[in-house]
């Protein structure tokens, strides 16, 4: 049985406009905005440069993703659920990919929108110089990309916790385990250890088919993964988990190259979490 | 009111609900048969939340089994088919605040893809007279205009089995009124089971009793049977193990929470 986009369009929309609906929405837009903004004018050098693109906003913005992204998503299941919506939402006659997807599209809208109101940034660039068409849309398509994978990791973060502000900081903490992994072999090796750790405790819950224990087992798994970086048991642990991070997939788009990997990747990690956030809301059924 | 020949629409076989240590339903098992309003009775924590969430499998039971017009609600094949038959109203009334009565309607009609949206809402707004405050943000109203919009909400659909945690709780006297009388007119042809711990509302709209106690099923029958020659207040108390104390002062404040 497919997908009933009908649902989950009215799901993305609801999420939309409750978002748009709230004054704390437009603040958060309005300071993406700013520090867009001033990721890509106020950094010393930029006039220096004598150029009209958004290389210096390109260096910082993975960073600034890393905040506000979650800072969107930490309210899409918390607020669910300390409300106690959830209940009703999920005995609706829903599949829960179609609500997962709904709630999805929804805060990839926000994003987007921000995004979209961020293209100031290009305007102001046509007024100083003669920016490239092709860069600036490739560029905008990485930032897209970087927001799809994102979005997807804050999504997940929010299914942890029915408060809104351990929501943020879960999925700040993820979306930094990618942003910060290939900068340095310490941060790709910890990235490892995380991710070793949670997909340890996944395969234990959906083996035993339910979560008792599954604390023992993600430590496990991360001590497991703690000995294999630091004894070298797995030679190439830093450079294998290094190949996740961002700033190696995102680096092309700001030069004008949009490789199918890179975008595979992006949409790959929307794909994966998407998929754990559905098995997530499955759990209740068992 | 049903017959003992009227086919059964709810049954649980046995479930249990489990958290960790804490068991907080102990293999229960009851039948509500088409037509009946059943009253679903028990003391604060007894477990009836729970149950109610097994039964519209937004909760799987830890053990035993539920039935839903025959099927299993929690199954994934049947899942969707048993929610559109399905009307719930959760505890405390759960309702997205930031939208109005209007908005929120829209919305899950949209969501149970109902053909005719517009006719259906009109319905709930008369059944459940919300008209004055269709327009207004839901979190702006009043807890017993709450309470009705996640009534209009649950019946929504037209479903043939309703399951309504606490309905009256939140209104007033002349509220609680209504509420009980569109639960006694729904019950004529749908089957409702409503979870309460007021004896007044028991007596006021069910056919049939099931009453649990730190989850267990401790009475399954008519009203009449629960009462038992005695006032329904000593019968509560003594199904629910209160001392004769602790009871008495407790039919003092179940007086006072019936009179409000």
């Amino acid at each position: 049985m497919g997908i009933d986009w009908t649902v989950t369009r009215a799901i993305a929309r609801r999420e939309l406009g409750s978002y748009l609906g709230n004054p704390a929405g437009y603040v958060f837009l309005t300071l993406f905005i700013a520090a867009t903004g001033a990721g890509a004018f106020l950094q010393a050098g930029f006039f220096a440069r004598n150029l009209a693109d958004l290389a210096l906003l390109n260096k910082v913005m993975p960073a600034i993703l890393m905040l506000f992204v979650p800072a969107v998503t930490m309210n899409v299941w918390a607020e669910e659920r300390r409300r106690g919506t959830d209940e009703l939402l999920l005995t609706m006659p829903v599949r829960d990919v179609e609500v997962v997807l709904g709630k999805y599209l929804g805060a990839l809208g926000v994003y987007t929108i921000g995004l979209g109101f961020a293209l100031a940034h290009v305007a102001v660039l046509a007024r100083l110089g003669d920016p490239d068409v092709g860069l600036m849309a490739s560029t905008y398509l990485g930032y897209w990309l970087v927001g799809v994978a994102f979005v997807g990791v804050g999504l997940l973060a929010s299914m942890f916790s029915a408060n809104a502000t351990v929501a943020f900081i879960l999925g700040a903490v993820g979306c930094a385990g990618l942003v910060f992994a290939g900068t340095a072999p310490w941060a790709s090796g910890i990235v490892g250890c995380g991710l070793i750790a949670g997909t340890a405790t996944l395969v234990w819950i959906t083996i035993q088919g339910s979560s008792e224990n599954a604390g023992y087992v993600g430590v496990g798994g991360a001590v497991v993964a703690l000995v294999m970086w630091l004894t070298g048991t797995f030679a190439a642990f830093e450079e294998s988990f290094g190949l996740l991070g961002v700033e190696r997939h995102f680096y092309g788009f700001g030069e004008g190259i949009v490789r199918l990997g890179d975008v595979v990747y992006f949409v790959g990690i929307a794909v994966v979490v998407l998929y754990v956030c559905t098995f997530m809301l499955g759990r209740r059924h068992w | 009111m049903s017959t003992s020949s009227a086919p059964v629409t709810i049954r649980a076989n046995a479930i249990s609900k489990v958290y960790g240590d804490f068991v907080a339903v102990h293999g229960l098992s009851f039948e509500v048969r088409k037509g009946t309003v059943a009253a679903f009775l028990g003391p604060n924590g007894a477990g009836k939340s729970t149950t109610m969430k097994m039964l519209t499998g937004y909760l799987a039971p830890s053990s035993g089994t539920v039935e839903l017009l025959g099927k299993d609600p929690g199954s994934s094949e049947s899942r969707i088919a048993l929610a559109r038959r399905l009307g719930y109203l959760p505890e405390n009334g759960p309702l997205y605040l930031d939208m109005t009565p209007r908005e929120l309607l829209e919305f899950f009609g949209e969501v149970r893809k109902l053909g005719d949206i517009d006719k259906a809402i009109e319905r709930v707004v008369e059944q459940c007279a919300i008209r004055e405050v269709l327009h207004k943000p839901i979190g702006k109203l009043s807890k017993g205009f709450r309470q009705r919009v996640g009534m209009a909400q649950a019946l929504l659909s037209d479903p043939d089995v309703l399951i309504l945690d606490e309905p009256t709780s939140g209104l007033d006297p002349l509220q609680i009124r209504e509420v009980r009388g569109l639960i006694r007119e729904l019950g004529q042809q749908k089957t409702i089971l409503l979870s309460t711990h007021i004896l007044q509302e028991v007596e006021a709209v069910a056919d049939t009793v099931i009453m649990i106690h730190e989850g267990r099923l401790v009475f399954d029958g008519s009203v009449a049977e629960l009462r038992d020659g005695r006032s329904l207040e000593s019968r509560f108390y003594e199904l629910a193990g209160a001392p004769e104390a602790e009871a008495d002062e407790q039919a003092d404040d179940q007086a006072d929470e019936e009179d409000s």
